[in-house]
């Protein structure tokens, strides 16, 4: 395990090495047996000093998280995405959301909304006409836009 | 006497208070003060069952000196490490938990979402959510689902709910409620306390939300997040949505707020006051 002074730097990276297998996925097709070390090199030095053996590092700390998956190629290995941006986007979120039914792993994020149940939208409703019924009386107070992206 | 006081007094402090505290529904107008009183009264739970032990002493020694009694000392420090004993490791067990989770989250969607300068990071997903990842490092994180869903009035109030989660450090109170949650034997737990904490916390980020974009900008993202949420969250047995939409409605209530900082001053005084009764 790198110390923290590192780990933002690998974190950076691992994230434009993922970028990079699921461009090669999309580029490859049907037919993409995964890329090599050294391809996945070659294509960061581009636009960036990296060493070999940061890449071959970072590559590791993805399969160690069962991020990619890895296979023989003679002497080299061959790296995959274990999933495409959106199935792990998609499993992410699942999670995430699942996650707040258990109250061991409830406090590590924070939700704007804990949950919601089809029962409650209507109550939500006639709720919200309320808060709104109520904001008529006094002078509501103006706030400016800003779409904070 | 004041040994079986402390004990007295640490049971209903961690038994019986959170019940009685979670029942006014008006404490929830005044969440800052509330959660002050939660506090004060856990901390004066601790505080008193941490010195039962030391608080027996006097009676036992009679008026002997400390030194000619070693082992009664040995078995009163003993009791008390025991108690602060369970809280450690409690306090261990669920901290590296929660961060252990904390930094594989952040690092997966530091690895899927877009980036902004401002902290917040975007995942492409449908769901409309927003959260944040406290800890080191901390992240907000909204779905494609929440930026199209909220016009950008609702949008700045869920931001400013999450950044106020995060500036709050209201991670570490629910840390803090966990581990004493934890800590109890499982048979005195009280769930209660967790979950009202909980929705004390979410009450008081929204403060921070009608804030920055008014009451009904708030209500009305809290509806469409709900809405959004629905279909897939169609299990959760009762959420916060309901009971937040309510207090936004309400307001305010200093009154309740003086009250519940009067309880928590009291909490936190009546067990040092009873030790150092002991020993006068």
């Amino acid at each position: 395990m790198p110390h923290s002074a590192h780990a933002p730097r690998l974190g950076d990276l691992e994230r434009v090495v993922m970028d990079r297998l699921w461009e090669s996925t999309v580029a490859g097709g049907d037919g993409f047996a995964g890329v090599t070390v050294r391809e996945v090199h070659e294509a960061l030095e581009k636009d960036r000093e990296i060493a070999y053996t940061t890449v071959m590092t970072v590559l590791d700390r993805l399969a160690k998280k069962d991020l990619v998956t890895r296979e023989r190629d003679g002497r080299a290995w061959r790296y995959l995405p274990a999933d495409t941006r959106e199935a792990l986007t998609a499993r992410t979120m699942r999670r995430t959301l699942d996650d707040m039914e258990v109250t061991d792993r409830r406090s590590a994020l924070l939700h704007f909304l804990d949950g919601a149940s089809t029962d409650e939208i209507a109550d939500l409703k006639a709720a919200l006409a309320e808060v709104e019924a109520r904001s008529d009386r006094p002078a509501s107070r103006g706030a400016r836009s800003r779409r904070p992206r | 006497m004041v040994p079986l006081a402390l004990a007295g007094v640490a049971v209903a402090l961690v038994w019986l208070a959170p019940g009685l505290l979670a029942r006014p529904r008006r404490l929830r107008r005044a969440p800052r003060a509330a959660l002050v009183a939660w506090q004060a009264v856990s901390l004066g739970g601790v505080l008193a069952a941490l010195a039962v032990a030391p608080a027996v002493l006097p009676l036992v020694l009679e008026g002997d000196d400390l030194r000619s009694h070693p082992w009664l000392v040995a078995l009163a420090l003993l009791v008390t490490a025991v108690v602060l004993g369970r809280l450690l490791l409690s306090g261990h067990r669920v901290g590296t938990r929660i961060r252990q989770a904390r930094t594989e989250h952040r690092e997966l969607v530091d690895i899927l979402g877009e980036h902004d300068r401002d902290g917040l990071v975007v995942l492409q997903h449908p769901t409309p959510t927003a959260y944040c990842i406290p800890g080191r490092g901390p992240r907000v994180v909204l779905t494609r689902g929440v930026l199209d869903a909220l016009p950008d009035e609702q949008l700045a109030a869920v931001v400013a709910h999450e950044r106020a989660h995060l500036r709050a450090r209201h991670d570490l109170l629910l840390e803090f409620f966990t581990v004493l949650h934890e800590s109890v034997p499982p048979a005195l737990r009280s769930a209660t306390a967790l979950a009202e904490v909980r929705l004390l916390v979410e009450a008081l980020a929204d403060r921070a939300a009608v804030r920055r974009s008014g009451a009904v900008a708030t209500a009305r993202a809290l509806v469409t997040v709900a809405a959004g949420r629905a279909p897939a969250g169609a299990m959760a047995a009762s959420t916060s949505a309901p009971v937040r939409l309510h207090l936004l409605a309400l307001g305010p209530q200093p009154v309740t707020a003086t009250l519940a900082y009067a309880l928590a001053v009291v909490a936190v005084a009546l067990p040092l006051a009873l030790l150092g009764f002991a020993w006068a």
